[in-house]
């Protein structure tokens, strides 16, 4: 029992975490795409890099970079099981 | 208001550092005197103190405790500077399961049977390291849980705690990343939000500015006139 407790709060803490980093990494993203524009394009035309700020969005999500966030997963998981191995072991 | 928050600060910090004194792992030297089982009948007060009963079992008021009694080296600085003085210490050997604190510990019962293997005389010591968590305290009858024992070649062996200082490593980048969040959620979200929010409030005030003569007119048209 105090194994699913662990398994349903611990996935509930670490979505938030999820998300959280989520949201960073996009918003980081966009700033970045956003600054490199400027810098190419001053003053330039606010469609224009709209469009390119939007591809490269879809750039980013087609990536391998979001997909890495998932670590946020698997880093705490493997940690437990590290733990029990190394505390358990004769 | 300064003083509040260094009031406010200095409170966070004690309770933090108290939290973590209690729950990090740290090192004794010690030697096994000898082990032993004894009944605790806990009170409210210290029963917090104390983790869960053996994994799969159940829990009642009353359970015994697995004792490790112990003469160990005395230390300053969190057992980092070693004395030369010794002293008695007992631990409890209890399962932390699966929740708190997180060392998923399982293993009492074999633990049990490695201090039993340990046990020395002063005459002929076997020096072991004793990594364990929390506090002994003689007013609220709490032990330290061992969690590991390790044979040490003498009382002078060095430990290097590797896990607090991968821990104190990650606190310190994790609240880095936390802090560039929160500047990066302020500059991207919440700046522009209020930008907004006080442009739409300095049109509402334009037009009102515009409007109040007109409202107060007819407001004020309602008024009981002052007698004559």
């Amino acid at each position: 029992m105090a194994l699913v407790r662990l398994v349903v709060f611990g996935f509930i803490a670490l979505s938030v975490v999820y998300v959280a980093v989520w949201l960073y990494s996009r918003s980081v993203r966009r700033e970045k795409l956003e600054k490199r524009w400027e810098a190419e394009n001053p003053g330039g035309d606010r469609t224009a890099r709209d469009a390119y700020v939007e591809k490269g969005m879809a750039e980013y999500h087609a990536g391998l970079r979001p997909k890495l966030i998932l670590l946020v997963y698997v880093i705490p998981a493997v940690l437990v099981v590290a733990a029990l191995i190394a505390t358990n072991w004769n | 208001m300064a003083r509040i928050r260094l009031i406010f600060r200095v409170l966070v910090f004690v309770i933090l550092g108290g939290l973590f004194h209690y729950v990090l792992p740290q090192h004794d030297v010690a030697r096994i005197t000898s082990i032993e089982v004894i009944r605790m009948d806990f009170s409210s007060v210290n029963r917090i103190f104390f983790a869960q009963p053996d994994s799969a079992a159940r829990e009642f008021a009353t359970r015994d405790i697995r004792l490790i009694n112990t003469v160990r080296r005395k230390a300053f600085l969190f057992g980092f500077v070693r004395r030369e003085a010794e002293g008695v210490m007992v631990y409890r050997n209890e399962d932390t399961g699966w929740i708190w604190p997180p060392y998923f510990k399982f293993d009492s019962s074999d633990l049990q049977a490695e201090a039993a293997d340990s046990i020395s005389t002063a005459e002929t010591p076997k020096w072991v390291v004793i990594t364990h968590y929390g506090w002994r305290n003689r007013f609220f009858t709490i032990f330290p849980n061992a969690i590991a024992i390790r044979p040490v070649s003498g009382p002078d062996a060095t430990v290097i705690p590797w896990f607090n200082i991968f821990f104190f490593v990650f606190l310190v980048l994790a609240w880095a990343f936390l802090r560039a969040m929160w500047r990066q959620f302020r500059e991207r979200t919440v700046n522009p939000l209020l930008e907004d929010a006080s442009d739409a409030y300095e049109r509402v005030e334009d037009r009102a500015s515009e409007t109040k003569g007109r409202f107060r007119r007819w407001l004020d048209s309602w008024r009981s006139k002052p007698r004559r």
